[in-house]
């Protein structure tokens, strides 16, 4: 029986990891970027079944709601923001000798991970098997909040300053736009507030008030 | 039970795609989701070696936490300059030759 049991889940991350390696293959290679924002979307929903095998549920749940509700969603919101994202032109290499370059530097990199991974001493001090979890969300939760709450403060400026400098970047954008009245150190003043641009009229209704007045 | 070789495999595999991503595409948007492909799999590699380590079993959760926690910040900032770089140039294609003078004021 226990033999059946170790038998199954392997064969559940065998399953598991073909999909989300294949998934992962998709996200990056398919034309349509849509559809390869929603490929990243299941790909990251099937990597919360590694941390289910390995006796981390709250990971999972936390890998399901940041990485596949939040991230594939906002990358699908950028995908239709952006009209020009969806461009096929820009899924041509420029050369295959690049290409060439790409997969070799990328094969390095799986060595080196590998090798620092494997053959270097500390991967003999794990254990097999991995140790019973008993009360994980409640040591989870004591590691966290009770030892090392400082980090989860530090977390949320660093998720307060990726949103202010969000907003700052996108507010600068918008400030380019504005003529700036230069004197005789540099720039004195802008011609009018950031924030109070007067929109310019449309061509449209210029044409359409010069047609009115031609028929009077 | 399932050997810690497995998943370490698997995480360099993703790793070994994110970063073929990054280098061979030229849409920022399919840059970043090789970036998200890569950190997946590094998130992979640290839950299994805590989780099969006898000393880090609950450190390690905690730091995937802390860790998720920043991408989703860092896919953000990256959606806004990315943002940024489409009103200013009118492409996501990074190897949109870019001319120095153009982002000189005045």
């Amino acid at each position: 029986m226990m033999q059946f049991v170790v038998w199954f889940e392997q064969v559940e991350f065998i399953a598991i990891s073909c999909v989300v390696i294949f998934l992962a293959y998709l996200a990056l290679e398919h034309k349509d970027i849509v559809y390869a924002a929603f490929f990243f979307g299941l790909m990251a929903a099937f990597v919360s079944g590694f941390y289910l095998l390995l006796e981390a549920p709250f990971i999972a749940g936390m890998q399901i709601a940041v990485y596949t509700g939040g991230i594939s969603a906002l990358i699908i919101f950028a995908v239709l923001l952006l009209p020009r994202a969806q461009d096929s032109s820009l899924e041509t290499f420029a050369s295959p000798r690049r290409r060439r370059g790409a997969i070799v530097l990328t094969a390095l990199v799986i060595l080196l991970a590998f090798a620092l991974g494997t053959v270097y001493p500390w991967s003999q001090s794990f254990s097999p098997q991995t140790p019973p979890l008993q009360n994980n969300l409640e040591l989870l939760a004591q590691w966290l909040w009770s030892n090392h709450g400082i980090y989860v403060q530090m977390i949320a400026l660093i998720l307060l300053t990726a949103i202010v400098g969000s907003i700052a970047i996108l507010k600068m954008e918008k400030a380019e736009h504005v003529t700036l009245i230069r004197g005789e150190f540099g720039i004195e003043s802008v011609e009018e507030p950031i924030d109070n641009i007067a929109s310019e009229p449309d061509d449209d209704d210029s044409s359409s008030q010069e047609q009115e007045a031609d028929s009077s | 039970m399932i050997p810690l070789l497995w998943y370490l495999t698997v995480s360099f595999i993703m790793i070994g795609l994110g970063a073929y991503g990054m280098m061979t595409k030229r849409n920022l948007i399919r840059i970043l989701i090789g970036a998200e492909i890569m950190g997946n799999g590094v998130n992979i590699a640290i839950v299994a070696v805590s989780i099969y380590s006898p000393v880090f079993t609950i450190a390690g959760q905690g730091l995937i936490m802390l860790i998720i926690s920043v991408a989703a910040a860092h896919t953000a900032l990256a959606m806004a300059l990315m943002l940024m770089y489409h009103g200013r140039y009118g492409t996501v294609d990074l190897w949109h030759p870019i001319k120095l003078e153009d982002d000189v004021d005045g």
